[in-house]
This record gives structure tokens, sequence and C-alpha cells, in this order.
């Protein structure tokens, strides 16, 4: 008890050397406390990222390990034969992979391009001139078929088809709407189509589309096969949606495609549109090109996508291997933007995370020196007084306790002003920090985004459907304003634990070295010494 | 019976490897004051660092109380039963007199009520006053500093007091004033006073002087 009592005492009476000591330890302390909340904040960021986040993956094929293998020379084929043998998945392929122990949910959806008949005319915001080539009776023909706004992994279509003005897309169930989910899709009138009807041809159309042509629920609207007119199907419009980003996106292809358009979306359900597709592929006519050998078809072109929902990113990185367990080929990969975005979200503070951990290791490693350095030549200094108490009967021992309980104390002192500091200080700076690191990562991002721009010279179809560098690119183009850019509380309790765990680890290695000067000096040596 | 005995003592430093003190052969009682004199460089201070167990005899023994100080904790020997008045003092100046001698209490771990009140009817005995005794160190004359440590000494009542010059420092009538506390110690506290001194004033006011490395004793009382 005296022994504390001394030290606390012998702290008083040496302000001085305490204070010098306790501003290098709140100098440790403040900048640890700083790196340790951006630590912290790092991984609560990425926790609650991972609690909160709602995992979906598409298989589509691999074309850029395709484009690497032939570029490699590993493949005799070129990148055209080998992107013109791949195939999407069937939907009866993808249904293997959903009884994956990893998915917690599967649906699809089947989309087909269609022209309106004659009382139908698409939504358009094209330049006049371009209106009247237009018309909804007119065809696009495009190349690699159509590429539906929801179709994140979606396959190609084989040859030349015919491009229509709208786009029909029928989901396997609800969950399969993203975007009414999402809410940026809502009913505005009417109803939504029965989801399991195979009789009643429902659908829903936008709003736009509705008041465009005066359409009104219970009416029915008739559209027609673009490859072969005189085929034409009926649906029943029970509803209208809004589409709160419809002014925004399919943007950049609605100068020549307008079923594109998010306006010219009509939705029903899969087994309508599995109905549509399968009548109009019975009464299809084919036809093989002599020169080119190429088989073509007057039926309806239709795309099926599924899509995989996982409960975590464990299970979706669980599914990543046991899909190729159940037979999926090599030539597929499985990709999600949202496990891309939840990581990209994070890769400032991540990064300033890793920066923040090289900073604790150096300032923890001039600071240790310093202390060392400074309680040496602090003990010389009180050599005398360890003399004269080793000489009046207190054991080196105890004297050993005495000086390490004073820098303790002083650490202690210090580690709490420097948390107290530290914690008002970590947000605003971690903060400023961040929003250097996320301008930084935001002009890489940038950087890479020229480097895409660079290869616009790649066949169209490889760069608009590789679902992988869509994900990238689509990453690096939208989800820039996702990052992560503000943290609103960093030092917790683990930071508080893990400052005194410096602070005993520090006070622990620079003590020793006051603790083996202590046992080193003999009483009558420095007493006669000073004599 | 004596309480501390010196047989046959001898002592070498380690580097010189010459004999500092040779064949010593002391007795020395309770409530008696001892001097030990002899020459500069006679081996005063080093007897006075052996019988304190600050040094190891290299030859003999040291008893006290029929047991030989090798065998004994140093740590609780100096602490308990020998108080040293060093002769520069050794107080620890960030302190005050009372503190250091409070210290010194804790640190013999003798169980004392009230270790403040104590302590300065300690310093009160060496003739200090209050307002001294709360002083720091540095702020007290050199003979206040003396009595403070002979009050340090005493703190923890031990049966032998050690002292190095115990008035090397001091005018005449200080001296006189010490002599008279390690008298009182002596003979109305049953104390053994052990001085090592070049003073002749203090030898002749001792009951017995040691004369080092001369083999002689003389008795004055």
């Amino acid at each position: 008890m005296y022994i504390l009592k001394n030290a606390l005492r012998t702290i008083n009476r040496s302000k001085g050397r305490n204070i010098l000591i306790g501003i290098i330890v709140l100098v440790i302390a403040v900048s640890s406390c700083i790196a340790l909340s951006i630590r912290q904040a790092a991984a609560t960021a990425k926790e609650s990222g991972k609690e909160s986040l709602e995992i979906t993956a598409q298989i589509s094929i691999d074309r850029q390990a395709m484009i690497n293998s032939a570029n490699s020379g590993e493949n005799s084929k070129s990148v055209r034969e080998m992107f013109q043998q791949s195939e999407d998945l069937s939907l009866d392929e993808m249904l293997i992979y959903s009884d994956s122990e990893y998915v917690k949910d599967f649906y699809y959806t089947l989309s087909a391009s269609l022209n309106g008949s004659d009382d139908l005319e698409a939504v358009s915001t094209q330049t006049s001139d371009e209106t009247e080539d237009n018309s909804s009776d007119s065809t696009q023909t495009m190349p690699g078929g159509d590429m539906p706004q929801d179709m994140k992994g979606g396959g190609m279509s084989r040859g030349m088809g015919t491009q229509g003005d709208f786009t029909l897309t029928g989901y396997s169930s609800k969950s399969a709407m993203t975007d009414f989910l999402a809410g940026t899709s809502y009913i505005s009138d009417g109803v939504i189509f029965d989801e399991a009807s195979t009789d009643i041809l429902e659908c829903i159309i936008s709003d736009e589309l509705a008041a465009l042509n005066e359409i009104k629920i219970g009416d029915t609207i008739s559209l027609l096969n673009p490859n072969n007119e005189d085929e034409t199907f009926e649906l029943t419009v029970v509803g209208t949606y809004t589409n709160t980003e419809s002014a925004v996106t399919g943007q950049s292809m609605m100068g020549f495609n307008n079923s594109s358009d998010p306006a010219n979306q009509i939705y029903t359900n899969y087994n309508v549109l599995k109905s549509i597709s399968d009548s109009s592929a019975e009464n299809a006519e084919t036809e093989t090109d002599e020169v080119t050998g190429m088989t073509s078809t007057s039926a309806i072109r239709s795309q099926v996508s599924g899509t995989y929902s996982f409960k975590d990113i464990e299970s979706y990185e669980g599914f990543q291997e046991d899909a190729y367990t159940l037979g999926l080929s090599e030539d597929y990969t499985i990709v999600s933007s949202d496990v891309s975005s939840y990581k990209q979200s994070l890769e400032p503070l991540e990064d300033l995370s890793k920066y923040a951990t090289y900073f604790i290791i150096v300032v923890l490693l001039i600071g240790g020196i310093i202390l060392v350095v400074f309680n040496i030549f602090n003990i010389r200094e009180r050599k005398y007084e360890i003399g004269v108490l080793t000489a009046i009967g207190m054991k080196k021992k105890k004297v050993a306790v005495q000086f390490v309980t004073e820098l303790f104390a002083v650490t202690f002192i210090a580690i709490v002003i420097g948390t107290s500091v530290g914690a008002v200080v970590s947000v605003p700076v971690t903060n400023k920090l961040l929003e250097g690191q996320i301008s930084s990562t935001e002009q890489q991002d940038e950087e890479k985004m020229s480097n895409f721009s660079s290869n616009s010279d790649m066949p169209s179809g490889t760069m608009q459907r590789n679902s992988e560098m869509n994900v990238i690119s689509g990453g690096l183009g939208q989800q820039v304003d996702n990052y992560i850019s503000e943290i609103s509380s960093a030092t917790n309790i683990t930071v508080i634990l893990q400052l005194i765990g410096i602070g005993v680890v520090l006070t622990l290695i620079s003590s020793l070295a006051a603790v083996v000067f202590v046992m080193r000096y003999e009483p009558l040596k420095i007493l006669s010494n000073r004599a | 019976m004596s309480i501390l005995a010196l047989e046959n003592l001898g002592y070498t430093y380690d580097k010189a490897k010459t004999n500092v003190l040779k064949n010593i052969t002391y007795e020395f009682e309770k409530g008696k004051i001892y001097s030990i004199v002899g020459k500069s460089g006679a081996g005063k201070t080093t007897l006075l660092s052996l019988l304190s167990g600050l040094a190891h005899p290299t030859e003999g023994s040291i008893i006290f109380n029929g047991q030989d100080i090798a065998k004994i904790d140093k740590y609780k020997y100096r602490s308990n039963y020998v108080g040293v008045i060093f002769q520069s003092f050794n107080l620890l100046p960030h302190l005050t007199a009372r503190e250091n001698v409070e210290l010194s209490i804790d640190i013999s771990s003798k169980k004392i009520e009230n270790k403040k009140k104590y302590a300065l009817e300690m310093l009160e005995k060496v003739e200090l006053t209050e307002d001294k005794s709360n002083r720091r160190i540095l702020k007290l004359s050199g003979g206040e500093q003396q009595r403070v440590a002979i009050a340090r000494a005493l703190s923890y009542n031990p049966d032998i007091i050690l002292a190095d010059e115990p008035t090397g420092n001091l005018d005449g009538e200080t001296q006189d004033q010490i002599m008279s506390i390690f008298r009182k110690l002596a003979e109305e506290e049953d104390k053994c006073i052990i001085l090592v001194t070049h003073s002749p004033q203090v030898a002749n006011a001792s009951d017995v002087v040691y004369e080092i490395n001369v083999d002689k004793k003389s008795a004055k009382r």
C-alpha cells in the first residue's frame, strides 16, 4: 500500500518529468485512438453492411475467360467462334443449381421483344425527323438480339434477330420484380397481374404508355411478333405502373431502341409469356441461309434469366464452389453486383483502415523506443533514490514495483485523456481522411473507366453482355456515390480496451528497462559514488 | 551479553585485492556508545557498511543477537534491526522530513496507528519543530538534516544505531546537541550506539573506543 502512496507522492513531486512522459503517451494515445477508431469504423461498416446485404447472383457465360483463353493461345478457336458456340443456361439447368443448399431463393424472368399493333404506339423521345421512321410497326434489326433493362445475367440471342418496340417480361414470382421491391416502380392504377395464371393473359403497362395510347384498365392491347407480323397476341391491361427512374434509365439506348425505354416495358407473369413464346415457336417457319448456313426462325426471340438469392456472403461464396460441384461448366461464372457493390462501398474505408494499421505500428514502434530511452535516462537520474530506498531496507523488487506503478499511473491518466481527445477528434479526422481517400479512389476509378472505354473496339455484344465486365464498369460508373463517406461514431469499448492494452504493453516494455536497472544497482556503490 | 560481535572480520575489495580490514574482533553491547576511530583510509566507513549489511565480509563473520547476519535477510536487517545514519544523510529530497521518517516506518512494516503523529514525535525527540518537520529536506540546514537522519534511524525502534561521522559537518554547539541525543538513546532507551568518527571530541564522549587496524580497545567509562 505504501508503495502506491509513495508512487503517487513521487508523481506529484516530480511534475515536470511526469508531464513529459504523459505528453509522449498522450500523443501515442490520441494517434492510436484515431487509428483504432478508423479500423473499428471499417470493421463495423463491414459487419453492418454484411447484415443488411441482400445478395442476388446470376450465372452467365464467362466471356472474359474466353477472351483471355483466346489471347493466351490456350484455345485454338477465335474469340468470335467461342462466343458463337457458347450458350446461355436453360431454365432447367438453372433449376439444377437452385437446389444447392446455399441458395435461399431462386426466381427467373422471361423476356421477349415485340412490336405493337397499329393502335399501340411506343413511347419515344427521339427527334422528330426520326420519329416517323420509328412507328409502332417499324422494326429494327439488331445484331445479337435485345438486352432487356432488368436482364442482368440473361443470354444472347443466336443469329440475327428483329428488334421490337416493346419488351415483354414475364416474372416467375414477385421476388423477381426487383424494381418494385426496390421501390423504383410501383402500381399507380389497377392491380398487378395474377402471378400464377396461365390462361388469362394479363399484363401491366407503364402509365406513360397508357397515357400515350389512352389505354384504360381492362382494355386489351395487341402485340405483334416482329419476325412475323401476322402473329398477334392479345393481353388485358389489369394495371399501370410508374417507374420513377424512367426519365433517367435507358436514355443511352433510347436514341435507337424504343424497347430499352422503361416506359415501353410490359410486365406479365412467366407462364403467360412462356405460353406466347411456345405457341409462336410451334407456328414458326424455319429457313436456312444457303450461303452462310445459318438457320433463322420467325418465332419470337425470348431470353430467360435466373436470379439466385442468398442469405449472406458466406452462402454466396459457398454457392460459387457448390455450383461447379453440381456440374456447372468452367465456361460460366457466377456474378453478383450486390457483392461487388458492397465490397466497393467499403473500399475507401478499408484502404484507410489499412493505412491506419501501418500508422499504429509506426507510432507504437517510435513511441515505444522514445519511452524506453526516456525511462532509462529517468532511472539513471533516480539512481540516488534507488540507493537510499534499498539502503534503508526497501527490497529492490518493491522499488521496481514503485517505479512501474508510477509509470502505469502516468500512462493511465494520459490514456484516459488521450482516449477522450481521440474519441472527439476521431470522427471528424476520419471523415476528413475518408473524403481524401474517396476522391483518390474516384480518381483511380475514372482512370479505370477510361481504360474500359479504350476497349470500345471490342465486339459490342462482348462488352455489352459480359456480365463480369458489366458489373465492374457498372459498379464504377453507377456506384461511386455508394461509398461509405461518413462515419458517425468510431470509438467504442473495443477501441478503449485496445488502447488500455497498448498502454499496458508500452508501460511494461518501457518499465522493463527500469526494472533491469533497479535490479542491477547496488546501494553501497550508488551511495559511495555519490559521497 | 553483546548484541553485535565481529569475529575475525576481514574485507578485501575485489579489484585491489588488498585487505582493507583484517582480523577484527569487536563486541558491542546495548546501552553504550562506541566510537570507531582510525586514520583516513583505515576502513572505518567500510566497517560501518559491513555492520549495516550493505557490504559482505570476505573473512570472518558478524554476529547479531547470536546469529550470523550472512544468514539473515539483509533488507529486513537494515529496515528493522539497525538504524543507519549516513555521513551524507541520504534523505530523499522530494519528501519532507516527516515523510522521510514515515517512509522508513512503512518499509520496516512496523504497526503504528498514527504514523504521522508518531513521525512528528520522533522528530520532536531530536529537537525538530513541527514546522521544520513539514519542510522538504533541501529547506533544512545540515544540522537539521542530521537530526532527520537520526529520527529516521530511530523511527522503527532498532536496537543498534550506526552513524558515520555524525558530527562531521556540524558546529561545536550542534555537535554537543547531537551527542547528547545519542547519550540519551544509550542510557534511557538502552540502544547500542556505534559511531564512526575521526573527531577526538566524539571519541572522548563515547563509552568505548575501537581504533581500527591497531588492535586496541580503550574503555572510557
